[in-house]
């Protein structure tokens, strides 16, 4: 995922992919940071990595996207080129009020790739364009 | 960054800036550019007045296609009548016209559904286009605030957007409180702004029109990419001035 974060989210990503490889698990200090750095939607997207949320879905084009299974069970698409989730939290917190950096299905989505445990889908191109275009029913 | 329209700004310079300048040859500008070469991948939103930022765009369109050699697709929702003046002036070759396609979605859904369907195979022969250029973003857009940025590396975006706050206090610099532009410019790395120049300068040049045009990278491009910058051995110009004549040619002149 190309990443539009701040340094320090990057380089805490890059801690928690390298601790986790090492030892199967997110060390104290690291989950304490990670909820310095994101707030509240850090436990949230914590869950959703637990419970599996995070699918990647790529076709035969080489195009990628994420789908995140929100806690609602609504199912969110989120993108590889850009930061966009089409949840309401992420419209109102981050593209409105600016107060944070992503929503919590972009942090799973994170999260998940840090720990490799992203679940992986295969769709066709046509499928693809469609979710790209956000006309994917829900 | 920019490159697309850096090299437009260069190839339609005013023969006195060349002549001072010969490093300034427009292929040398444009062999910096090679297609694919994912360094220089990036999206610039033109902000300003609708009808010179469309003869821009086109001019960007044909430089891409007849310079680079590269597949463009202009989405745009008005049809295209005619070629900017200056462009006639040296027509482009029909086979670099061939490499630009142009697409008239007509609402946000259809733009969105073309962009998304760009990398399916019907649309990627023989290559994928280098180059996406959406033509007056707000009229896609409308009231509705949610857009979804189609760029992805290699392929460069240009997007033209007029904001309202702009049209109502023209020439002023209030555009940051637009909150569609707050938005927008999460999601392109640069910014280049066309403001008419309405300084005593300006009224003696005549019937020219004169547009300062600034090139600004957007705060996401300042935290991702530090090591671009440094390596490039010299920044491009950040500052041109555009002269129209009555004719409707345009030429470009470092500031």
């Amino acid at each position: 995922m190309r990443s539009f974060l701040p340094a320090v989210a990057e380089q805490l990503f890059r801690d928690i992919q390298k601790a986790y490889q090492e030892t199967s698990q997110i060390p104290d200090d690291l989950l304490i940071a990670l909820k310095f750095v994101f707030g509240p939607c850090a436990l949230q997207a914590l869950d959703l990595v637990d419970q599996h949320s995070v699918t990647c879905l790529s076709s035969p084009s080489g195009r990628k996207a994420f789908q995140v299974i929100g806690g609602s069970g609504r199912l969110y698409t989120c993108f590889v080129s850009c930061h966009y989730c089409p949840c309401p939290a992420f419209a109102y917190t981050v593209l409105r009020r600016n107060e944070g950096p992503l929503c919590k299905h972009i942090l799973a989505v994170y999260l998940c790739q840090a720990m490799a445990v992203t679940q992986q889908e295969s769709v066709s191109d046509p499928q693809m364009s469609t979710l790209l275009s956000g006309t994917a029913p829900l | 960054m920019a490159d697309i329209l850096t090299s437009v700004f260069r190839t339609f310079m005013s023969q006195t800036d060349v002549n001072k300048d010969v490093t300034m040859d427009p292929h040398s500008a444009c062999s910096a550019l090679l297609p694919g070469d994912s360094s220089v991948s990036s999206s610039v939103l033109l902000l300003g007045d609708s009808s010179i930022s469309r003869s821009l765009l086109l001019l960007s369109a044909v430089m891409a296609a007849s310079e680079l050699g590269v597949r463009v697709v202009f989405f745009t929702q008005t049809q295209i009548q005619s070629l900017p003046v200056s462009l006639q002036k040296c027509v482009p070759s029909p086979e670099s016209l061939k490499k630009i396609k142009f697409s008239y979605p007509r609402t946000l859904g259809d733009l969105l559904q073309q962009v998304a369907g760009l990398h399916e195979s019907q649309n990627t022969s023989p290559t994928p286009p280098s180059l996406i250029i959406v033509d007056r973003l707000e009229g896609f857009l409308g009231r509705e605030t949610t857009q979804r940025s189609p760029s992805s590396a290699p392929c460069r975006l240009i997007a033209s957007f007029r904001s309202d706050v702009d049209s109502e206090h023209a020439g002023g610099e209030s555009s940051a409180t637009d909150p569609i532009l707050d938005v927008l410019d999460r999601y392109f790395q640069m910014r280049c702004t066309l403001d008419r120049d309405r300084s005593y300068e300006a009224a003696a040049a005549g019937l020219k029109e004169l547009w300062n045009v600034y090139l600004s990278a957007t705060g996401i491009t300042e935290d991702a990419c530090p090591k671009e910058r440094e390596d490039r051995p010299a920044a491009a110009p950040k500052e041109w001035q555009l002269s129209i004549s009555p004719d409707g040619s345009m030429e470009f002149k470092m500031a």
